[in-house]
């Protein structure tokens, strides 16, 4: 080889390098330097990780149940852990796990400091109460679903059922690319697939369950714009219907960095400024925050949450 | 698992997203979104969910929300891939609220647009309001141009008659900003936008003027103006569309107590908000009659005459009020594919007609029975027929069924306004043809719509 050729490919090589070495510091001293509350404590990264790989041995068994159920022990954990690799490349199916790692532990605070019980909250009993049979039926399958969302929390799962249709889309997809590498017919893997899809039903997951219900609330869904009344789980889904922002981004907000950004989405679902006061005080009951949203009104706070993103 | 026990609406899409089936509420908001039955669907958040659903092959279940232009329509809808390629959907929760109010300085920019679209005399104006160009198209504004172009440097003022005014001219600017005006020569009324080129801090240095007229010219080139519409309809220009909004809060919050979304309520207090729900229902309702009662009313109604087929639009309500049958297991018995009777009237007059009628049959037939919608051409008219197996008419009655206000001693929990059947007369009557009815008492009624046969088909 060209020595020019081969000075240039290993400089190239040593940049890249520079940039992870350099990187290395603000990451030691985000992780080190931060409490048990943050968005990137190392529960939060454990049960992110649990939850993709626990996604890539769902999709992995999957396949090998409509394939021949030879071959080893090691293969399967092999496939699961590339898969794994691209499931983790994916930014939209990042940015969910991370989330509902985050719902878990905001469910979690709240329990600790409220006594809010994170299956069943005020909100949901008197749902379940109703006399309209649907609306009751409906809260009492929510109930069964938010009970298995605490369930799997703490095992750091997610079965492929509770997922939103567009990211098991994605991960469907992951699966066909990584297994076009594996040796393995792809019929067979179309066949996983296709038993995969049919089976998923969005209306009974347990997000379709919550926000089927807060459509259904229309008028009364400022009663689930009370954390301590709905609970964690409707809060978040009805803030992102009224501020019109993605669930995930909710879930992002009710961070302790990010009381500017909820007082906005709160301002943007219409809540005058004393019930905002309520519900940041709920949330964050250590921070001094400033009022600065009671100067704007629903849709310039929904305008400004739109045009800076999430 | 959780069943949608009542379907508000549904629909079925096909292969190509084309929507090829559509219930009552849906069709309805497809039409007020621009589209077509069948047609691709023009609801954009619920094209965007179809598209996905047939993409992905999974079943998704979602909130979507939609716009009519009035009101804000947030529904539930379940939309399930089939295997023909095609969807099926779903909706409940279905619920409408009026828009809110939009930002001031956004709507002062729209109307800025608006007028200088709409705009048939352009001026520029220096910082006194002294004409500096004009710009005009209007035939019945000829004289006025060709005075203001003769006229530079000079008010504009000066050159129309300010309704009103008294006042030393020109006024401030901001006191002549949406002035009405008369122009001699022309019979319209008009109106004038004065536009500030605004500098901060100081007075403007100049305006833009607009004059923009109630009734727009259609033919730019034809000589003389247009008649003037006459000032009518109060209820449907200016209470209707101020009454929609608190009726509708209403409605909303008394459904809010009545499902018990607060909390625990006795079950008394539940039902009298149910009540309260349902008189709300047919308030709005009775306000929607009442503006299309004026607008038929008018002296200058006229409908807008197209080549249509009674056969597809008689499919059309049918099917468009087939949930509604079902609740009552009702069978209507629409024209069959292929049958048709071409005719001279306004389809979308029709369809309201239409639903009128085969709307009552529904609402006065008794469970399990039968609604046919029958075609027939008599002479130089095209003939549909909606019989029922409801009561039934007394001759008396028949004759009294078109008035105004008649609910023929019926109470209000029915939801009927009593101007349903006065309203597709006139209807009727405004496309050179009529709406009578055939009846006796136990016997069921046949309504019978004439409307002028399409010579040429």
């Amino acid at each position: 080889m060209n020595p020019a050729v081969a000075e240039a490919a290993l400089r190239r090589d040593l940049a890249r390098g520079d940039a992870v070495l350099e990187s290395v510091g603000p990451v030691l001293r985000h992780l080190l330097g931060n409490d048990g509350h943050s968005i990137f404590s190392d529960e939060i990264i454990a049960s992110m990780r649990g939850m993709l790989a626990d996604l890539a041995q769902q999709l992995v068994s999957a396949v090998n149940r409509t394939s021949s159920p030879g071959g080893n022990p090691g293969q399967a954990t092999d496939r699961e852990s590339d898969l794994l690799d691209r499931l983790v490349s994916q930014p939209e199916l990042l940015a969910h796990v991370h989330a509902l790692a985050l719902e878990a532990q905001l469910a979690a605070r709240l329990e600790a400091r409220l006594g809010l019980d994170p299956v069943l909250s005020p909100l949901l009993q008197a749902l379940i109460g109703s006399n309209a049979p649907e609306v009751s039926s409906i809260a009492m399958g929510l109930l069964a679903a938010q009970a298995r969302f605490v369930q799997h929390g703490r095992r750091m799962q997610l079965p492929l059922g509770e997922m939103p249709g567009d990211l098991l889309h994605l991960a469907l997809l992951a699966l066909r690319d990584a297994s076009a590498q594996w040796n393995i017919d792809s019929a067979k893997v179309a066949a996983a697939e296709s038993e995969i899809r049919a089976a998923f039903d969005e209306s009974r997951s347990r997000l379709g369950l919550i926000s089927r219900l807060v459509t259904g609330l229309g008028g009364g869904v400022m009663a689930a714009l009370s954390v301590s009344h709905a609970g964690a789980a409707i809060f978040l889904s009805a803030l992102s219907v009224a501020c019109g922002q993605d669930r995930d981004a909710v879930v992002l907000a009710t961070h302790d960095t990010q009381a500017t950004r909820l007082g906005l989405a709160l301002r943007a679902a219409g809540l005058k400024s004393a019930a905002i006061a309520e519900q940041l005080e709920a949330l964050h009951p250590d921070l001094s925050l400033s009022a600065l949203y009671e100067q704007l009104g629903p849709e310039q706070a929904a305008a400004l949450l739109a045009g800076t993103g999430s | 698992m959780i069943a949608l026990s009542a379907s508000f609406a549904h629909g079925r899409s096909d292969g190509d997203g084309q929507l090829v089936s559509a219930s009552e509420r849906l069709s309805e908001l497809q039409m007020e979104c621009g589209g077509d039955l069948p047609g691709t669907i023009a609801i954009p958040a619920l094209r965007e969910l179809e598209r996905k659903a047939r993409l992905y092959g999974l079943k998704l279940a979602r909130t979507m929300q939609a716009s009519n232009g009035r009101e804000a329509i947030t529904a539930w809808v379940e939309i399930e891939p089939e295997a023909g390629g095609g969807t099926s959907m779903r909706f409940a929760s279905w619920q409408a609220a009026p828009l809110p109010p939009e930002d001031t300085a956004l709507i002062a920019e729209h109307r800025a647009s608006i007028d200088r679209t709409l705009a048939e005399l352009v001026a520029r104006l220096d910082h006194k309001q002294c004409l500096l160009s004009v710009d005009c198209e209007a035939a019945d504004l000829a004289a006025l141009y060709a005075a203001m172009k003769a006229g530079r440097g000079r008010p504009w003022t000066d050159f129309v008659s300010v309704d009103g005014a008294s006042h030393q001219q020109p006024m401030h600017w901001r006191l002549l900003d949406g002035a009405s005006l008369s122009v001699p020569g022309s019979q319209r009324k008009w109106r004038a936008s004065l536009l500030p080129q605004l500098v901060p801090g100081s007075d403007p240095t100049g305006f833009e003027l607009c004059l923009t007229a109630d009734v727009p010219l259609l033919h730019r080139d034809v000589d003389g103006p247009s008649e003037p519409r006459r000032e009518t309809g109060l209820v449907g220009r200016d209470i209707a569309p101020v009454l929609r909004e608190p009726i509708s809060r209403i409605i909303t919050n008394a459904e809010t107590i009545r499902a018990r979304l607060a909390g625990p309520l006795p079950e008394e207090y539940s039902n009298y908000a149910a009540d309260i729900a349902a008189a709300g229902q047919h308030l709005l309702a009775l306000v929607q009659d009442l503006a299309d009662l004026e607008v038929v009313e008018a002296d200058d109604f006229d409908t807008v005459p197209e080549r249509i087929d009674l056969a597809e639009l008689g499919q059309r309500a049918a099917g468009m009020l087939a949930g509604r049958a079902q609740e009552k297991d009702i069978v209507i018995d629409a024209p069959r594919q292929g049958e048709s009777l071409p005719a001279i009237a306004e389809s979308h007059r029709i369809l309201q007609i239409l639903l009128n009628l085969v709307g009552n049959a529904i609402r006065y037939s008794p469970d399990g029975s039968h609604i046919w919608i029958r075609l027939e051409e008599a002479g130089a008219m095209a003939r549909l027929i909606v019989a029922d197996q409801g009561p039934g008419l007394s001759s008396d009655q028949q004759v009294r069924i078109f008035d105004k206000f008649e609910r023929l001693g019926r109470n209000n929990e029915d939801g009927g306004t009593g101007l349903g059947l006065y309203i597709s007369r006139r209807l009727a009557r405004a496309m050179g043809g009529d709406l009578t009815v055939e009846s006796a008492p136990g016997q069921g009624a046949r309504f019978i719509l004439d409307v002028p046969a399409d010579p040429a088909a």
